[in-house]
């Protein structure tokens, strides 16, 4: 007999796996078997993997896949040209201003891609704000492959830019500055020792890009589709939505993506846990960096530019969007006015419907997310009982299931006519779909929370009297509740803006902040839209950090 | 209060060793014990019994299974085989699968990393296991100041883990583990994150404490001088087993095997052969002592320290070079080796500082030799 931990795991694991089946292992198998079996439609098993040779020798597919793979490595390539110099300046040197730039390179996070790529189109686009403001329009260059990798390029370097920041400036406090000791000029300690250290996270952090851009759904759709680029997500989407609809093709399009996603993550994952060096806890003190001397104006303009390209430009085209009575008025003092504003608080279009049901699904997806998470991952990092690896595995294919992969999946699962009683076309669709695609964020942070916590501690508990629940309830979920709780409203703030799933798979007469958008982006109103646009980012972002004030300053949540 | 912790268990009395004598008066035993991860054994067959009010050390470098045995006591690990009592009651046995968790066992724990929860205020991690056992609000709270009275700490209820020094750390840990007046109290390397000094302070105080409650204890140590300073009972552990299970002053006398008399200290373990009626250091032709007849040809002793004193090279002493020397408090312990057999190295108390390479006369009381059986003789 195996020597075993004795511990009370049986109920969270219960609880996880009973989750974690339906949250994703339904969808995931539903994709799974639809893509071997093309006729699962219609109840048989017949001719297996027979669709897989049509759907592969399908010249548009390989079109699409190499597009994906092509768009995905220009906006890595891009975020790390612009993210890699103002990471290692930041890290190395005393860059005027630094903690305000690390504030305005954070906003990009907030500021969901589909709503980016909206406020450039009306940035760019024939007559838009640039053409009003300077004279001329970069509208062949935005829908374009420039353009797209532009766009989300700007949405998703701030993954790059802190990860290489806080690396360099931890090997750089520590490690260089004992190849320093011994001998090594800082140009060698930066080239032999920070530059090495440092390319394990940075490695890291461009997979990271990599994986965002090839699950991207808004810019290819927004952008990619005029130019005649697709990609696997807007190939998806196609076969799923417009006439004639293939589910086999889906699903095939569907997992060569996954097969994609996981082989990102993996890899990242690979290098965050075998090359990464990136444990130190010291915090590096500002008084070691070096003064930039002549190259302080040039640094700053970078910053600038670059700040003001990734954050203002979106920003103020939306809020610019929002405030015009009408599109054709332009920027003009007699043009604004907060009409758009009102209208969605007197429920134009069913604007508060689906601010509604947006809020009521990320209260949603947040609880259960946060409740899988937490027994997930209590199960796998402080447990030894049978079936943790399966949990294990469970939790990590979420990592490579983009959206739209998690809508085909809910299709195909909850849409056989056979089923007794179904979520399809119901709100709980959609609370499906965003626990699946957003687990993995509850799941990480609750799991880097049980790390930290030492095993004694739940042993202590156990010694001194307390139950496997009780010792759970009182001493690891107290000590978890911070990052949970963190975990719990980023998850809150994601599930209320997500995109694709909720274009697909919202039932019907159903609109989220989304949806509502994009429908309204589509049809024309785009004031209304943007005003939307820019209420959602607002609300998303401050109520999240007004929690967590008030969490911190309740003593919950320590700093 | 004070007499809240002494009750039943005060009067200390005489207590044998084997377990038949006194079913009623142990306190914690194992029979059989093992434990295997896989197919890696770590404990091999554990057979041990401790009286009530007693304090078992089990003592060992790191690695040979003491951890393991105490964690299968406190139930944090089920046995492969065997079984444990605690005051006469099965709480695990692999045959029957009889297992009780650890919170059914009435214990307090000291752990090597103190283990206090940081969510809660240290008067918070006392009255834990009073809070536990469904101990009312005012008498908690009256149990927990003065556990931590005890530790002189009881001005740091209020205060968080964190705020406190490491030995205060410590010392919370240990107001925690008695508070419950539980009947069994566990130590995992309590003080091996201490410094030296705080170290030795606070093996004092645990003595003391112990002694005072009248504390029945299992003590994991790395350290020889706390297992023996602590200990009625010592057992030195050895790769999943128990090597000599003793009181301190019968292991110090009577080691059992060479490698237990290393393991503590207690002088150089040398190898003599038996040739021409002398024997002599292994194959050199240093001779330690006349014997005109042997049963075996070769035998290994121990040289305890006070055995030897040193002085200057003379005929009728063993000449012998310094290796190395370190301060020891009394005096300087030194290692040298002899000459002409310079695999054989012995250790040496001086009142001067000896430097590496110098001369030392040595003149050995051979009373004090201890000669080890020859386990293949004694096996035959």
């Amino acid at each position: 007999m195996a020597a075993k931990s004795v511990g009370g795991p049986a109920p969270a694991a219960w609880l996880a796996i009973a989750g974690l089946l339906l949250v994703v292992a339904v969808p995931f198998a539903a994709v799974v078997m639809q893509g071997i079996f093309p006729d699962l439609g219609q109840g048989s098993f017949a001719k297996p993997f027979s669709s897989f040779i049509a759907t592969l020798n399908d010249g548009a597919l390989i079109g699409m896949a190499g597009n994906t793979i092509l768009l995905g490595f220009c906006v890595v390539l891009a975020s790390a040209v612009v993210a890699v110099p103002l990471g290692v300046f930041r890290a190395l040197y005393r860059v005027p201003g630094a903690a305000l730039f690390d504030v305005l390179l954070l906003v990009p996070f907030m500021i969901p891609p589909y709503i980016a790529t909206l406020g450039w189109i009306m940035t760019l686009q024939p007559r838009g704000y640039l053409q009003q403001l300077l004279g001329f329009n970069l509208s062949p260059f935005l829908f374009s492959l420039a353009g797209m990798t532009m766009v989300m390029a700007f949405n998703t370097f701030p993954v790059v830019y802190f990860a290489v920041s806080r690396t360099v400036e931890a090997v750089g406090a520590r490690y260089a500055d004992v190849g320093r000791v011994f001998g090594a000029t800082p140009a060698r300690a930066f080239w032999r020792i920070t530059l090495p250290l440092s390319a394990p996270g940075l490695a890291a952090s461009l997979m990271l890009v990599f994986a965002a851009a090839i699950e991207e759904y808004g810019t290819p759709a927004a952008l990619g589709r005029r130019a005649g680029f697709q990609v696997l997500v807007t190939g998806i989407d196609l076969r799923i939505s417009d006439w004639p609809i293939d589910l086999p093709g889906a699903s095939i399009m569907s997992l060569l993506l996954v097969g994609l996603s996981l082989v990102t993550f993996l890899g990242q994952r690979w290098i965050l846990s075998r090359r990464s060096y990136q444990t130190v806890n010291g915090k590096p003190s500002a008084k070691d960096k070096r003064p930039l001397g002549t190259m302080k104006w040039p640094v700053l303009a970078a910053f600038i530019i670059v700040s003001f390209l990734a954050t203002g430009v979106p920003l103020l085209s939306i809020l610019a969007t929002a405030m015009s009575r009408t599109i054709s008025g332009g920027l003009a003092f007699d043009n604004m006015s907060f009409d758009n504003f009102l209208q969605v608080f007197q429920n134009s279009a069913g604007a508060l419907g689906a601010l509604a049901n947006s809020f009521s699904l990320g209260i949603g997806t947040a609880l259960i997310t946060g409740l899988i998470g937490v027994t997930a991952a209590y199960t796998v990092v402080k447990t030894k009982i049978r079936g943790r690896l399966a949990i294990d595995t469970l939790t990590i294919i979420p990592n490579a299931l983009p959206g739209i992969v998690v809508a085909v999946g809910l299709i195909l699962a909850w849409n056989m006519p056979w089923l007794p009683a179904t979520p399809y076309n119901t709100p709980f669709i959609l609370l499906l779909a965003y626990c699946c695609i957003l687990l993995p964020q509850t799941m990480r942070y609750s799991t880097a929370a049980f790390q930290q916590i030492g095993d004694n501690l739940e042993a202590a508990a156990r010694v001194f009297g307390a139950s496997g629940i009780t010792a759970f309830r009182r001493i690891l979920l107290p000590l978890v509740f911070p990052s949970l709780a963190s975990a719990m409203l980023l998850v809150f703030a994601l599930a209320s803006r997500e995109l694709v799933a909720s274009v697909v798979i919202a039932p019907v007469g159903m609109q989220t902040i989304a949806t509502f958008i994009w429908r309204q982006f589509e049809q024309g109103s785009i004031g209304l839209g943007m005003a939307m646009a820019f209420i959602a980012i607002l609300i998303t972002t401050l109520l999240p950090l007004v929690l967590l004030a008030l969490l911190r300053r309740s003593g919950l949540v320590a700093e | 209060m004070q007499a809240d912790y002494g009750t039943g268990i005060s009067s200390p009395m005489p207590v044998p060793m084997t377990i038949e004598s006194l079913e009623s008066n142990v306190a914690v035993s194992a029979a059989g014990l093992e434990l295997h991860y896989g197919a890696t054994p770590v404990l091999k067959g554990i057979d041990v019994a401790l009286g009530q009010g007693k304090t078992l050390a089990l003592l060992g470098p790191s690695g040979c299974g003491k951890t393991t045995l105490l964690r299968l006591v406190a139930g944090l690990l089920a046995p492969s085989k065997g079984s444990v009592s605690i005051a006469g009651q099965v709480v695990a046995d692999a045959v029957t699968g009889t297992f009780a968790p650890p919170e059914k066992r009435n214990l307090g724990m000291v752990f090597q990393d103190y283990a206090l929860w940081p969510h809660m205020t240290v008067g918070g991690n006392v009255s834990f296991p009073l809070e536990m056992r469904g101990i009312g609000r005012a008498d908690r709270e009256k149990r927990t100041m003065h556990a931590l009275e005890r530790v002189g700490l009881s001005a740091y209820a209020g205060r968080r883990p964190s705020d406190l020094s490491g030995g205060q750390q410590q010392r919370v840990a240990i107001a925690r583990a008695i508070v419950a007046e539980p009947q069994l109290i566990l130590f995992d390397e309590p003080l091996s994150n201490l410094d030296r000094e705080l170290r030795e302070n606070m093996v004092g105080e645990l003595a003391e404490l112990i002694a005072s409650l009248g504390l029945t204890a299992i003590y994991v140590t790395h350290d020889h001088s706390e297992a023996l300073t602590l200990a009625d009972q010592v057992a030195v552990m050895r790769g999943g087993l128990i090597e000599q299970l003793a009181t301190p002053d019968e292991l110090v006398a009577q080691p059992a095997t060479p490698e237990v008399a290393d393991f503590l200290r207690l002088g150089g373990i040398a190898e003599l052969q038996h040739r021409d009626a002398c024997w002599f250091f292994g194959d050199s032709d240093v001779a330690l002592v006349r014997a005109d007849e042997s049963q075996s040809a070769s035998r290994r002793i121990l040289i305890p320290v006070s055995a030897i004193t040193p002085g200057d090279i003379q005929s009728d002493r063993l000449a012998a070079s310094v290796v190395r020397s370190q301060f020891r408090g009394d005096g300087h312990l030194a290692t040298v080796s002899l000459v002409g057999a310079d695999q054989v190295e012995l250790q040496v108390l001086s009142r001067q500082k000896l430097k590496p390479g110098d001369g030392v006369g040595l003149s050995i009381d051979l009373d004090q030799i201890r000669w080890f059986e020859n386990p293949v003789h004694l096996h035959p």
